[in-house]
């Protein structure tokens, strides 16, 4: 069986989950809040940021900093538990495929779902904006270059972190602590971002750069540009070393 | 009886350890804010406890938030995946009993970790604060006093969350929804009364920076709010009983 249809057959088993109607909800009531505070965005001139930047920029911070990843854990429990029910998992694995490649499978997937919410994201941003520019008589809309520049800066840097959520999930067969661990991962995140280290610690690489993407638009504010240096080799490392584990042990658990 | 049900059952699900963890997890948030950065809070003219449930709370309500979350969803979880709630409501005994008793469990749980993370406030003000005296009775009855309001202010959390866990077979639906609820509950602003009734925002207060009316009122809708949950859940399940 080929890569794609097995894919495939993933999403064929998530399709009654109703996933997508809760990473709708989380993203609604992202940008509720943004809507009724429009007329905040006028008071950020001393940063020297602009109302619409602001605007943007605010809602996908709140975003990146706990709904994001917690969307991520989300989506793993989905993923493991359809098969963990009632057993499934072990007659995929009586299957002559290799566990390995319906690991990577699920993890596309994952990947999928994720694209799914940040393009739902952008949607509702949209949406908002253009409530927002009714009421405060201001177009807040920018352009969509923009706005889907940032959606896939925090996409691109989520996925080290997606890697180690789906090596949580796998590696630690009790759901209280693959949930836990990784729920309370995201709570640092706040503090990781304003240190050194910050490259080692994958949790808060979209928040990082969403607050950075912040820093540059806001020409007062001096937060320090991105620097790829110790940041990509590394978080290329974690990302390799959290998916070749979660391969290598997908379905051990099972098959003792 | 249905107590000593509900023991059994955590016993292979990890549940303590999952809470003395996450308790020692918290308690660490203050005790390392103090040892990076001690001279920031230690010249303030505020009461120590006070000080340091500024500076740290929104952080450890957070873990406890999400601590109590998920091992809601776990409870539940139990009875769902092999299809054990099914044996269980053929037996002569009350499904709400089932509630009530995770209910208390996890309050149970709750009391332990906020007990450790109290335990840590209190070493961060003997450590950093006392300038060598110790602490006396006063110290105690106030410390005492904010750690029966931060547990009663938890209860909430935890009935809406297992009556959210109780409706929804999948995992990841009622962990899903607390989710939603414990994000929305951060993007609540603070200085409104009535939203801070939010049962999911109601942990990130503390008694510390309140004043004695408000306290009072907060309590009072909290009782209010424990009742209101509980009835739901009671209605809720008998409508489920005539549809199943």
């Amino acid at each position: 069986m080929n890569f794609f249809s097995l894919i495939g057959i993933e999403f064929k088993k998530i399709r009654r989950s109703k996933i997508l109607w809760i990473l709708l909800a989380a993203v609604i009531i992202l940008w509720l809040p943004s809507i009724f505070n429009a007329h905040m965005n006028f008071e950020m001139q001393d940063t020297g940021i602009s109302p619409q930047s602001n605007f943007l920029i605010q809602g996908f911070m709140g975003m990146a900093w706990f709904m994001f990843p917690a969307c991520i854990i989300l989506s793993t429990v989905l993923l493991n538990q359809t098969e963990r029910g009632n057993k499934g998992i072990l007659k995929m694995l009586a299957l002559p495929v290799e566990p390995a490649r319906l690991c990577l499978a699920k993890f596309v997937v994952l990947l999928c779902l994720t694209i799914a919410q940040i393009l739902m994201t952008a949607g509702m941003y949209f949406v908002s904006a253009a409530i927002a520019s009714q009421t405060q008589n201001y177009a807040f809309i920018l352009s969509p270059l923009i706005v889907f520049k940032e959606a896939g800066l925090i996409c691109l840097s989520s996925i080290p972190m997606m890697s180690f959520f789906w090596l949580l999930s796998i590696c630690i067969q009790t759901p209280i602590f693959s949930v836990g661990l990784g729920l309370a991962a995201i709570v640092p995140s706040v503090l990781m971002i304003n240190t050194k280290i910050w490259f080692a610690y994958p949790m808060c690489y979209p928040f990082y750069i969403i607050t950075s993407e912040y820093g540059r638009m806001a020409s007062n504010l001096s937060f320090s540009s991105v620097e790829f240096f110790p940041w990509l080799p590394v978080a290329i490392g974690i990302t390799a070393i959290c998916l070749i584990i979660s391969c290598l042990c997908f379905g051990q658990a099972e098959r003792r | 009886m249905s107590y000593a049900l509900e023991c059994k059952k955590i016993k292979r699900t990890g549940l303590i350890s999952a809470f003395l963890v996450g308790g020692l997890l918290a308690s660490l948030v203050p005790i390392l804010n103090m040892a990076v950065r001690s001279e920031m809070y230690t010249h303030a003219n505020e009461p120590a406890l006070q000080i340091l449930l500024d500076a740290n709370w929104q952080m450890m309500a957070m873990l406890n938030l999400l601590l109590t979350v998920s091992g809601a969803c776990v409870m539940y979880h139990i009875e769902f995946a092999d299809n054990g709630i099914q044996r269980l409501s053929t037996l002569p005994f009350q499904e709400s009993s089932l509630f009530f008793g995770k209910a208390l469990v996890l309050t149970v749980l709750d009391i332990l970790a906020l007990f450790i993370e109290t335990m840590a406030l209190a070493f961060c003000c003997q450590y950093w604060f006392s300038n060598g005296a110790p602490f006396g009775s006063r110290f105690f009855a106030e410390l005492f006093a904010n750690y029966g309001y931060l547990l009663l202010l938890m209860l909430p959390v935890i009935l809406t969350s297992l009556l959210i866990a109780s409706a929804c077979k999948n995992m990841w639906i009622s962990l899903g929804i607390n989710v939603v609820c414990v994000f929305t509950a951060t993007m609540l602003p603070t200085n409104n009364f009535a939203l801070s009734l939010f049962p999911f925002a109601l942990p990130f207060q503390t008694l510390a920076g309140t004043n004695m009316d408000q306290a009072i009122y907060f309590m009072i809708s909290v009782v209010i709010e424990i009742i209101i949950i509980g009835i739901v859940e009671l209605i809720y399940l008998r409508i489920r009983r005539c549809f199943e």
